[in-house]
């Protein structure tokens, strides 16, 4: 009186698997593109510069180092020399703000827009003067420039340093 | 004979076959000399078990202790589920669960993705105010990529002079 039964288990089917995890791959990339990409502006390295322009030969030694900026302001405004008197660098995080002093009676007030745009304040003597909003992309660089005594004139220079925007 | 037919003998022995069938395995039983064999040791061991079998009383009534029995076969079978088990049938279920679950939060995200796409990004305009004290005048030279806002004193018209107040002081 013996009776006997076999079971034979089936073998989960790897094709099925692999989809699956493709599947979970795949919506995990989307949801990180979506959702990690444009909802946080990214941080933006600038610099920033006051120059003096003047056709005195002073200050020869705080000469600008970048020629580009040099041969750019030349090219535009009637001034040999340009002198840097200030230069800083400041990383500001997304949609963050930062004062940068530029000088004991000139500060700017930088606001990272993200997508390598700033707005800019300008301040003279603590008082405002402007805000504007510019563009730091590759490739391009903004001035806020105005008269000084002696028939010179004052630039703040601004561009971005990061790997992939401004020089 | 096979295993199929000792059954069948057995059966008949035990009474439970029908009245033709019986019949025939009660002829089996007489023409075969192997069956013959086995109906004499199971008869033998039927009447060997029904003469010795102990009789023990239950002091509880029938009903009770069979309910007793089945309560507690039911409590063993819950217990022998190991919690290990569980929780691999319980993520087994959530696999099962994932790939239309990511499937569908896919779906969702292109979904989202394209929509954003089709809604117009408003070009950036560089804009440029200032305070009632200054003029703005705004210069780009496309070959450098640079843009110059030259603020001028209203009161300097129409050249920067010395009565100027130096707000800005650089040197």
């Amino acid at each position: 009186m013996t009776s006997s039964r076999t079971t034979e288990s089936k073998p989960a089917e790897p094709r099925l698997r692999l989809t699956r995890r493709w599947l979970q791959i795949l919506a995990a990339l989307f949801l990180t593109a979506l959702f990690a990409g444009p909802t946080r502006a990214e941080d933006i390295k600038i610099e920033a510069l006051l120059i003096w322009g003047s056709n005195l030969d002073t200050n020869l030694n705080a000469k600008v180092q970048d020629t580009r900026v040099t041969e750019a302001l030349a090219k535009a405004f009637k001034w040999k020399n340009y002198s840097q008197i200030t230069n800083r660098t400041a990383i500001i995080a997304g949609d963050a703000t930062q004062t940068l002093e530029m000088s004991p009676k000139c500060s700017i007030k930088v606001k990272n827009l993200g997508a390598g745009k700033v707005q800019v304040e300008c301040f003279g003597d603590g008082k405002f003067v402007s805000r504007g909003d510019y563009s730091l992309a590759e490739g391009k660089w903004f001035t806020l420039a105005g008269p000084d005594k002696n028939d010179s004139a004052w630039f703040i220079v601004m561009r971005s340093r990061n790997p992939k925007g401004g020089d | 004979m096979n295993l199929e037919q000792e059954l069948k003998l057995q059966a008949w022995l035990d009474g439970e076959l029908p009245p033709a069938e019986a019949a025939r395995l009660a002829q089996t039983a007489q023409d075969d000399p192997r069956a013959r064999q086995l109906v004499a040791e199971l008869t033998a061991v039927k009447t060997a078990l029904a003469g010795n079998e102990l009789e023990r009383k239950v002091p509880d009534t029938r009903e009770f202790y069979w309910s007793q029995i089945q309560r507690r076969i039911q409590r063993e079978e819950t217990r022998s589920v190991p919690v290990a088990t569980s929780i691999s049938a319980l993520l087994a279920r959530w696999r099962r669960l994932i790939a239309p679950m990511a499937g569908a939060l896919a779906g969702a995200a292109l979904l989202v993705v394209s929509i954003r796409q089709s809604v117009p990004v408003p070009a950036f305009v560089e804009t440029t105010v200032t305070s009632s004290d200054f003029d703005a005048l705004t210069y780009h030279d496309q070959s450098s990529g640079m843009t110059v806002v030259w603020l001028k004193y209203r009161e300097q018209e129409p050249a920067p002079s010395e009565e100027a107040p130096d707000i800005f002081d650089v040197r």
